[in-house]
């Protein structure tokens, strides 16, 4: 009974303490909603999936640029038309001049071919291969899955060709950056803007009802989307395209496609994509493309294929891309260009969840300075980072028993104290050992400029 | 920190969110039509989760205000909204089938002493549960508004003098007449509709497609999906 009482008691105080705790959490201790922290376990995850990208990228051919976070509004909205500042995160510049954090690295990549490389870009260099990685912002409150205000992305431009040889490279190159990026199982869904043109083509749309349409396209409301046309008397066949759509997918969707087109334009569509299925079955990456034909991009720069990849664990794209050949003309170059990007946030998330993000860390070694020895220590140290270990110097001051113990307590395989000319070994549980500074640091030496070696080839030398 | 996987669901089970609610009936109706649903599985049940005829398929039964939630994020393949919701929400999904029942128009009404100087009241003061659409209703008029959010018995603010006009869903129009409201504008006209995850279209194409397809079926066989649930014509007109 009175245990009972007790643990009510201790319960109610809890409960009392969390919500003080609760309501005095000041805005100093909070951070914007829709941003996030990324700790030690994270932050090395998302730097390796975008540096895994780069990598990849770079094979092929696809070198880094590095833009402003912020641009001025104005080429925002050049690019994304005059509904993007709704969507995008502003700030007002000393001058008065409207600034916006980028909502993607798209549109100021297009910026800064069109301004920094426009003699490349006129050259015969082309086609010019740009890579990225940053973060990015959307403007709008968070709501629903897009929840992050702030993420990070990796992608890639292909800017000069409009080939179908080109739209393959960037696809097959972005099965390659998912795969790079740690995602196991996924698939690319594969559509083309133009099929969907082609239906609503030929329709006498007036303006309004063409943003209409439009508008109901992004919502993705077929049910709306039937009404308009049935109120336009549009023809039958047509409306059961529209219809058919969010099912125009697999391997019979471009067969399908191809009976429900009906213009010229349509039918050029549907012969490029079945031209890209070829030349993805070249790059060796059809197994991971299906094409779909009702996929609709959140940006509405697109003019060609679109694509978004996706695995069963996450409920939202985890990146995407297509063919935008009207973008870089906003900025003065008429150039067609095809891309990608991956949001890594998402990527992460499909990996799994982390870990405890606040497990400690532990080196391979932590090293402590032996009386007057500071000097000692501190060059064993560097000798054995420059081979490529670990090591973590002892800055707490704390006597050696207490600093070797809390090392083997974290799990730390080795603590090495610097004497003079001789250093004190403890590794495991075994028993110190003695060890001539010499031989400690003859690894460091014969290893500078070597590449650290593999963490079960790291036994052995001095050890 | 999230330990442990956090995967949505393993292998092909779909997930069908149905709203608690005054949909509830007419949506349980149409899934069970479809052959999806035993009825006594799940009436009289006070079970969240309602598994399906097929082993590989489940039902979940959300508050209608949190089923976009479930569809947008996943958690839920599909989901059966009312067409009012969509429109407040705004969420990232596929709305695939007018489900033709559930019939329902989004009005403005104000107490019937006010119908005189409506138009002159500024700014006019509106209690509603669909404050974006409301908003967006008077932004595109050019009026000035002032939203008081609510989350029931919208119809007792104006009697009170919290505001002057309500914009809620009527019916049959009872409620407004029994609280001396009348109707002033039609906003919108709302059905049940079918929507889908944009992932789950994909991922799980085969079994998701199957789903649309036979709930598409069903909605459209002339007898309707069961009695007592005979959808008007106009209610099945999809409206944008």
């Amino acid at each position: 009974m009175l245990g009972c009482r007790e643990c009510f008691i201790t319960l109610l105080l809890y409960l009392g303490k969390a919500s003080v705790q609760r309501d005095t959490r000041e805005r100093w201790q909070l951070i914007p909603s829709g941003t996030r922290d990324w700790l030690p376990r994270e932050a090395a995850r998302i730097r390796g999936a975008a540096s895994g990208v780069l990598a990849e990228a770079a094979r092929w051919g696809y070198r880094e640029v590095v833009t402003p976070t912020l641009e001025y509004l104005d080429v925002l909205v050049r690019a994304e038309g005059a509904g993007a500042p709704d969507r995008l995160f502003k700030l007002i510049d000393r001058g008065g001049e409207l600034l916006a954090l980028r909502p993607d690295m798209t549109t100021s990549v297009a910026r800064l071919v069109a301004t920094r490389l426009r003699d490349v870009a006129s050259a015969a260099s082309l086609p010019l291969r740009v890579a990225y990685a940053g973060q990015v912002f959307r403007g709008a409150p968070p709501a629903g899955a897009a929840r992050l205000r702030e993420f990070p992305q990796v992608g890639c431009e292909l800017i000069g060709p409009r080939t179908v040889e080109a739209d393959a490279e960037i696809v097959a190159l972005t099965v390659a950056a998912f795969r790079a990026a740690g995602v196991a199982a996924f698939s690319l869904s594969l559509g083309h803007v133009g099929f969907l043109q082609s239906v609503l083509a030929g329709l006498d749309l007036s303006e309004d009802d063409g943003a209409a349409v439009r508008a109901l396209l992004y919502q993705k409301d077929f049910v709306g989307l039937g009404g308009l046309l049935e109120r336009h008397r549009a023809p039958a066949d047509r409306i059961e395209a529209l219809l058919a759509l969010p099912a125009l997918r697999g391997p019979d969707a471009l067969v399908e496609a191809g009976r429900l087109v009906h213009t010229p334009e349509g039918r050029d569509v549907v012969r490029d994509l079945e031209r890209l299925g070829e030349a993805l079955a070249a790059h060796g990456v059809a197994d991971a493309v299906t094409i779909d034909l009702s996929i609709i991009r959140d940006f509405d720069y697109y003019t060609g294929i679109v694509f978004e990849g996706h695995t069963a664990a996450v409920g939202a794209p985890l990146g995407g891309g297509g063919r935008y050949d009207r973008l870089l003309e906003q900025f003065g170059v008429a150039l067609p260009a095809t891309g990608f990007a991956l949001r890594l946030d998402r990527v992460l998330a499909a990996e799994g969840a982390a870990e405890d993000g606040a497990q400690a860390w532990t080196p391979d070694a932590v090293v402590a300075a032996d009386a007057g020895c500071g000097a000692e220590a501190a060059a064993c140290a560097r000798a054995l980072r420059s081979c490529g270990f670990t090591v973590a110097l002892e800055v707490l001051g704390r006597p050696w028993d207490e600093v070797a113990d809390d090392a083997a307590r974290r799990g730390v395989p080795r603590a090495i104290l610097v004497g003079r000319g001789a250093a004190r070994v403890r590794e495991g549980g075994n028993a110190e050992r003695r060890v001539p500074l010499s031989e400690l640091t003859a690894t460091g030496r014969r290893g500078t400029g070597a590449r650290p070696p593999a963490p079960d080839a790291r036994p052995g030398g001095p050890w | 920190m999230v330990t442990g996987p956090r995967t949505r669901r393993a292998g092909d089970m779909v997930t069908v969110a149905v709203p608690s609610g005054r949909l509830l009936d007419g949506a349980m109706r149409i899934l069970e039509a479809s052959g999806y649903l035993d009825g006594d599985a799940w009436r009289g049940s006070r079970r969240l989760i309602v598994p399906g005829v097929e082993p590989a398929m489940r039902c979940l039964i959300a508050k209608p205000v949190d089923l976009l939630t479930y569809v947008e994020h996943g958690a839920a393949d599909l989901g059966i909204a009312g067409k009012d919701i969509l429109l407040e929400q705004g969420r990232d999904v596929y709305e695939l089938v007018d489900l033709g029942f559930g019939t329902c128009r989004g009005v403005l009404a104000c107490p019937a002493r006010l119908a005189e100087t409506w138009e002159r009241l500024t700014p006019l003061r509106i209690a509603t549960k669909y404050p974006r659409v409301t908003e967006r209703h008077f932004w595109t008029q050019g009026r000035p508004v002032e939203v008081i959010p609510m989350n029931g018995t919208v119809e007792l603010a104006p009697l009170v003098g919290l505001a002057d006009g309500i914009m809620d869903l009527v019916m049959s129009g009872r409620t407004l007449r029994e609280n001396g409201l009348i109707e002033i504008a039609e906003l919108f006209q709302s059905t049940a509709r079918l929507v889908v995850n944009r992932v789950s279209l994909r991922s799980r194409a085969a079994a998701v497609a199957a789903v649309i397809e036979r709930v598409r079926a069903t909605v459209a066989r002339p007898e309707g999906p069961g009695e007592g649930l005979m959808p008007s014509r106009e209610g099945r007109t999809p409206r944008a």
